[in-house]
């Protein structure tokens, strides 16, 4: 019984034996078959589109700037003057444009002939503005310098409204003007304005339309 | 070090870019006969340049309905809206001119007024950014000039337009709150220096041009003071506005 038991270990022994020659050897290659197993899979091809940009046109519609110049406050002689204004052009005729500048009015005739009347205290001969309008370029045009330069330009009007803060007032005024843009380049401009803000004033005991004209030189940016 | 040198390179790859995006300028074909060039953005403005059928021009931006160009041989010169949109991309689609912005969808609205309030002039500028076609957030700030106070006011409000697809007059209402500050101009100095408001208005806006438009606006406020009595106040003003 032992010894069975010892042979049939033996047996074992020798066949795990032989399995370990046969270790690096594949086993029978699988028969193709020439039915497919599955349905065909399409290939999606892996191709990433390229994205043509078309670069954007940018937009230069607006106009930043400066000015400076002299203000005649009625009663009240004539003053430098300076401001910033910005405009939007929407149309090549129409824009609209907002304007904010100071000034500080002098002595009235009043005040200079009899010294000891104040019409309007130190702090209320600032005169400050804001305008709020509307523009039509009505003559556009070029400029010629030479022979060899030409500039483009537009005389425009324009029409508003906005705040004088003059005699620590607020007042509503109106305003009129009329102004010539030189282009220097095509994208900077040089401005001669002459405006009149409108308004009504007291200061004198009746009440009147007082014309405060300003003439200015500026300077603008296309953006 | 070698960090150092990483980052030099980044940067100056950044700044390459940079330079390069700063000069993608959109290349356009002539397609029509020639394509004229004038020298000013206006109808007026002389013809100076004709470019011919097949050649490129480079669009640098635009003012207005001008578009400026500059042409292979450099020479620089407006072209009409209409003109450019004439033309195509050197893949042969058509140019991308953007349209004008559409009345009844447009997002940004921006503008000024005239108008009364409480019987004193009023100077109103407003920015309006629509929700949806029909709601809109407005933004107004405003001045009224009366012969005793002055009073700034801010209001921030939702406006409905009813009909937004009527586009030369559709009727608005809408609701919102504000601020006044008042500041005497003569004396007795008011017995409040600012008030919180609330308002209710009625309208109609219509499109004129372009990107114009007008706006009629009517609101009464109601303004909560400290004082004894409610005080309610009334408004008009009629507007200018551009759109975008």
């Amino acid at each position: 019984m032992e010894i069975r038991l010892s042979s049939v270990l033996l047996a074992a022994l020798l066949l795990s034996g032989c399995g370990w020659f046969h270790r690096g050897d594949k086993g029978p290659a699988p028969i193709p078959s020439d039915e497919p197993q599955q349905e065909p899979t399409i290939i999606e091809p892996q191709v990433t589109r390229r994205v043509v940009k078309t670069p954007k046109i940018k937009s230069k519609d607006f106009e930043l700037g400066a000015y400076f110049g002299a203000l005649s406050v009625e009663d009240f002689g004539t003053n430098p003057l300076y401001g910033v204004r910005g405009a939007y052009h929407v149309t090549e005729d129409i824009f609209l444009e907002g304007f904010l500048a100071r000034s500080k009015a002098g002595l009235s005739s009043l005040e200079t002939t009899f010294p000891d009347i104040t019409v309007v205290s130190e702090s209320g001969r600032r005169f400050t503005y804001y305008d709020l309008d509307v523009g039509y370029n009505v003559l556009p045009g070029e400029i010629f310098l030479g022979r060899g330069h030409a500039f483009n330009s537009q005389l425009y009007v324009t029409a508003g409204m906005g705040d004088v803060k003059f005699a620590d007032k607020d007042q509503f005024a109106l305003n009129f003007g009329v102004g010539e843009r030189l282009l220097i380049t095509h994208w900077l401009a040089a401005h001669l304005d002459v405006r009149d803000h409108v308004f009504e004033s007291d200061l004198f005991g009746a009440t009147k339309n007082v014309h405060n004209i300003e003439a200015t030189l500026g300077l603008t940016v296309f953006y | 070090m070698p960090r150092l040198l990483a980052l030099i390179l980044l940067l100056q790859a950044f700044l390459i870019g940079a330079v390069e995006a700063k000069q993608a300028h959109l290349e356009l074909v002539v397609t029509r006969p020639y394509l004229e060039m004038h020298t000013g953005p206006g109808r007026g403005f002389p013809v100076f340049y004709v470019v011919g059928r097949g050649e490129i021009v480079t669009v640098l931006y635009s003012r207005t309905d001008w578009y400026r160009v500059r042409a292979a041989r450099g020479e620089e010169g407006w072209v009409r809206r209409d003109d450019l949109a004439a033309t195509t991309l050197e893949s042969g689609d058509p140019a991308p001119i953007p349209p004008y912005p559409d009345f009844s969808a447009h997002r940004w609205e921006l503008g000024a007024a005239y108008g009364v309030y409480n019987r004193e002039n009023l100077v109103s500028g407003y920015l309006d950014f629509g929700l949806t076609d029909s709601l809109d957030v407005e933004l107004a700030l405003q001045q009224a000039f009366g012969t005793i106070d002055t009073r700034d006011i801010a209001t921030l409000g939702l406006r409905n337009t009813i009909v937004p697809e009527w586009k030369w007059i559709s009727p608005t209402a809408g609701i919102g709150f504000g601020y006044q500050s008042i500041t005497d101009n003569a004396p007795p100095a008011p017995l409040e220096a600012h008030n919180q408001l609330a308002y209710a208005s009625l309208g109609a806006r219509g499109f004129i041009t372009r990107r114009f438009m007008w706006r009629f606006d009517w609101r009464a406020y109601y303004v909560f003071n400290q004082l004894n009595k409610s005080e309610v106040l009334e408004e008009w003003k009629f507007g200018l506005a551009v759109f975008f």
